[in-house]
């Protein structure tokens, strides 16, 4: 089963943070605010994984800066991991809330939801506001393809999207996800989204700092020039392509 | 304008057959990953695209996913055979990136159609080269080995390695994912 990715002592802190429970000082969203925010995040996740990761080779995707550090392939498996787990719950979720005539135009986040995003979210200059430390048995492994992972990741970004495009207008108050360590603790459906989105931008970075640590003796694959070929090509308007 | 270049392309209209064709298209656009038309649906509209990519795609047997054709500007997008036979449509069309289109329907399109007869056989002329392309695509689907086929699409559409997603792409091919890899970073074009 797929774990949050911190240390043992979160446990302890999740404890804690369920005994002092308030919703007082929480700032409260615009719901379509709010997605608009978090499907922009996402669509830059995505532009960059489909523009530039697609065309890095595969061994310098899957090479470790040093020994103690993941490869890009590992960053990107990690939150495939993390997709899997929380993308059929989030679409259920929504499913659940559309079919009842319950609509919320604001979310106000848990206070959990809102520790957990907090710890994830990256500062505005790409560093890491805490360090965190992978149990064990959450390390990716090393020797993944990355043409597949890459392709899963672009695949659940995608799936991402969709579920904020079908979120508008339904409850995302509801505490109806259970986070995958800890299954009696359930999160609003708005926080899970915020939170899993913030663990995205994270992890990306990291494979931006990864990418740039390992690029220096590495090169592109396929030499392209785009510039020699029209914009329209496919077969089916072959012809059609008279007019450029 | 995009569709007046495009349109003159194929034939020359006088300028009232002109004015009358530029009346029926309203703008539309959709966000990323939206679906324009469903399996089953009659295709309202015939696109035309000003930004953004498209992708048509079969589903069979509920699992097993086919991409079509892909669409961009500046052409033509819809599901063809539907929107002409006014029939339900077998397969999807999405977009894979936010798009801007001109669209207009069956019924402004046959009205203006009805009205002058060299705007008929404009439409009879794009419909041609389409069944012209898809026989081709045939052909290659056949015959190519996938090398072939990887080398046939860099060679007419090399910016499409930038554009989407590379399972796409090999779905469009017919050539499995791994495949696709293995050609991506030996080939060279």
């Amino acid at each position: 089963m797929i774990n949050l990715v911190v240390d043992q002592d979160l446990h302890f802190l999740i404890i804690a943070a369920l005994c002092y429970q308030s919703n007082s000082n929480m700032k409260t969203y615009l719901t379509t605010d709010l997605l608009e925010q978090l499907k922009a995040q996402t669509e830059a996740l995505l532009d960059k994984a489909i523009k530039e990761r697609q065309m890095i080779p595969s061994d310098m995707f899957s090479t470790q800066p040093s020994a103690t550090e993941w490869s890009a392939t590992q960053c990107l498996s990690h939150l495939n991991g993390y997709g899997k787990y929380y993308l059929p719950l989030l679409e259920a979720a929504i499913r659940k809330a559309s079919q009842g005539n319950k609509l919320s135009e604001t979310f106000t986040p848990g206070w959990l939801g809102e520790y957990f995003t907090n710890l994830m979210q990256p500062k505005p200059d790409g560093t890491v506001s805490k360090k965190m430390k992978a149990p064990k048995q959450n390390i990716p492994p090393a020797n993944e393809n990355s043409d597949e992972v890459i392709a899963l990741f672009i695949e659940q970004q995608e799936k991402m999207l969709q579920l904020l495009n079908t979120a508008t207008g339904v409850n995302l108050g509801r505490r109806q996800i259970p986070i995958s360590i800890a299954k009696f603790i359930r999160l609003k459906t708005g926080d899970v989204f915020r939170f899993v989105v913030a663990h995205n931008v994270r992890h990306v970075a990291q494979v931006e700092r990864a990418l740039s640590k390992v690029s220096k003796t590495s090169i592109r694959r396929a030499p392209l020039n785009t510039h020699t070929v029209s914009i329209i090509g496919m077969h089916h308007y072959r012809l059609w392509n008279k007019t450029k | 304008m995009h569709l007046q270049t495009f349109i003159s392309a194929i034939t020359h209209l006088e300028r009232d057959e002109w004015t009358d064709f530029a009346s029926i298209w309203q703008p539309y656009s959709a966000r990323r990953k939206e679906l324009l038309s469903a399996v089953g649906e009659v295709e309202k509209y015939l696109y035309f695209v000003t930004s953004g990519i498209q992708r048509a795609f079969y589903i069979h047997n509920k699992d097993r996913e086919a991409t079509l054709v892909f669409t961009y500007p500046f052409s033509f997008s819809g599901i063809a055979d539907s929107f002409l036979t006014q029939q339900p449509s077998r397969y999807y069309l999405e977009t894979l990136t936010a798009s801007t289109f001109l669209r207009t329907t069956y019924g402004q399109l046959s009205a203006v159609m009805n009205k002058h007869r060299k705007i008929e056989q404009t439409i009879l002329k794009a419909t041609a080269f389409a069944l012209e392309g898809v026989l081709q695509r045939q052909i290659e689907l056949q015959c190519f080995t996938a090398e072939e086929k990887f080398r046939a699409l860099l060679k007419r559409s090399p910016h499409v390695l930038g554009l989407i997603p590379h399972k796409y792409l090999a779905s469009y091919l017919a050539i499995d994912a791994a495949t696709f890899s293995r050609l991506l970073s030996s080939v060279r074009i």
